[in-house]
């Protein structure tokens, strides 16, 4: 979905920059014209910028919302068994941030320090462990607790 | 992906702690040797971040644990210059080298008595009271674990790990009451807890299906209500939660094979069981839930990637022996 978002928000980058330009080409021409008016005389019309001018400023911050809007990430889910499905399903992968990169305080499910308990760690058993799944090749047994 | 070093890694694959030790000569590198404490210095030098230090307590341990005893020794010499010899926590790691660094049962009982003249000087440093529960676990003197564990939750009793701890130590020696009290001490102290909730059902699960146990009398229905509510209150708390979803489906298997043989039930108790089309439908509703998740996890859909593919490999196989046993559940 990212092009979509990209592509409306470029283009509404563009017509703003048009109307921009639209309203700097209108205030040199008054201006001419005001320098003009002061050797004929006519009568002073108000420098007031066009409708269409500030139609197509108000339409082009409408369309650049509207593309970035669609380019941001879902928002987090603020539910806590839908926060912790996600954590479930999706593991790093469901909070990752726009660069792609998994979000800083992503912790995964914060209550599985309970059961792995890092102060009682068996540093042992663990080596014992590493050292027999080293030996069988380093594939099988990830029963690792 | 490559595992986080901000988290702690007892819980990773031996490849993943692998992959952890294997960076640590690039982290050691990369991060300067010394962060002097005082504030003079912290106005001319870069600052440090909590980070580093989490980074390198989870180095320590994934490098002890593949044997990587330079590294570790590295990162706790980074420890001790910036937190000082007398840090509670830093003791606690220097101990874990020690342990892993003795090579038979006499240098561990040194190992021991170090942790005991540590707690003579000052009871109070629960890092090494855990170390030491942890050593004499190790060293097979689980009675003695035990019996030190429930002085220091006399001393500390909000202390989930330790209750989780002890709750495990008690299902070790088999004493399913002690060990389900304990845990659901854990549960008063994290209520949200989905996994300790299915954990706790598990344990009742076990406790109902022991082989003392019997079958019909009142604990053995008790503790199957009780771990039919405990794995449905992990579903409440966790949507699509594979292990409590396994759980429910277990157990409501369980209760619907006893009450095909035996009708009789129904104590007026607050542990009765729902009523059989109830259990019916959870059971029905588990076993949905179930072959979805093995579905999506097993095509590797996008947004099911989170799940260990052990438990949906046991998750299929429950599936599968349900599927051919199902003619006499269903009758």
């Amino acid at each position: 979905m990212t092009w979509i978002s990209k592509t409306i928000t470029v283009f509404g980058g563009l017509l703003l920059a048009h109307a921009c330009y639209s309203a700097q080409e209108h205030s040199a021409l008054q201006s001419l014209r005001a320098a003009t008016s002061t050797l004929t005389s006519s009568s002073p019309t108000a420098a007031a910028l066009p409708v269409d001018i500030a139609i197509e400023t108000v339409v082009a911050t409408l369309v650049i919302l509207l593309g970035l809007v669609l380019g941001t990430r879902l928002l987090r889910p603020i539910q806590w068994r839908v926060w912790a499905g996600k954590i479930e399903r999706e593991g790093e992968e469901g909070f990752v941030d726009n660069e792609g990169e998994v979000n800083k305080d992503y912790v995964g499910n914060p209550y599985r320090i309970l059961e792995t308990r890092p102060g009682f760690v068996d540093i042992r058993k663990q080596r014992r462990e590493f050292a027999q799944w080293v030996k069988n090749g380093g594939s099988g047994g990830a029963g690792a607790q | 992906m490559a595992p986080s070093l901000l988290h702690p890694p007892s819980q990773l694959s031996p490849a993943a702690a692998l992959q952890l030790s294997q960076q640590a000569p690039a982290v050691l590198q990369s991060s300067p040797s010394t962060v002097s404490a005082s504030p003079l210095s912290a106005l001319f030098s870069a600052s440090e971040s909590p980070e580093l230090w989490t980074k390198y307590e989870n180095l320590l341990l994934s490098c002890l644990r593949t044997g990587d005893e330079r590294a570790a020794h590295q990162c706790l010499e980074r420890l001790v210059a910036r937190f000082g010899d007398d840090n509670e926590r830093v003791m606690a790691f220097k101990g874990l080298l020690k342990e892993a660094d003795a090579a038979n049962n006499g240098q561990l009982e040194l190992v021991l008595k170090e942790y005991d003249q540590i707690l003579s000087d000052n009871d109070t440093n629960i890092p090494i009271t855990k170390r030491r529960i942890a050593l004499l676990r190790s060293l097979g003197r689980v009675s003695d674990a035990a019996s030190s564990l429930v002085r220091l939750l006399d001393f500390s009793p909000t202390d989930a790990e330790a209750w989780s701890e002890l709750a495990e130590i008690y299902l070790t020696q088999g004493l399913y009451a002690q060990a389900i009290y304990a845990l659901e001490e854990v549960l008063v102290l994290a209520p949200n807890a989905w996994n300790i909730h299915a954990r706790l059902g598990e344990m009742q699960y076990m406790a109902a299906t022991a082989p003392g146990a019997g079958t019909g009398a009142g604990p053995y229905r008790k503790y199957l209500a009780e771990a039919l509510k405990r794995f449905a209150r992990s579903i409440e708390l966790c949507d699509d939660y594979l292990r409590g979803y396994y759980g429910l489906k277990l157990v409501t298997s369980k209760v619907l094979k006893d009450s095909a043989g035996s009708a009789k039930q129904n104590e007026a108790d607050e542990f009765s069981l729902p009523d059989p089309a109830t259990i019916e439908r959870l059971n029905e509703l588990a076993t949905a839930k179930l072959s979805e998740i093995v579905r999506h996890a097993a095509a590797r859909d996008p947004g099911w990637r989170g799940y260990d593919e052990l438990e949906v490999t046991a998750a299929r196989e429950l599936l599968n022996k349900d599927a051919s046993a199902l003619p006499e559940v269903v009758r």
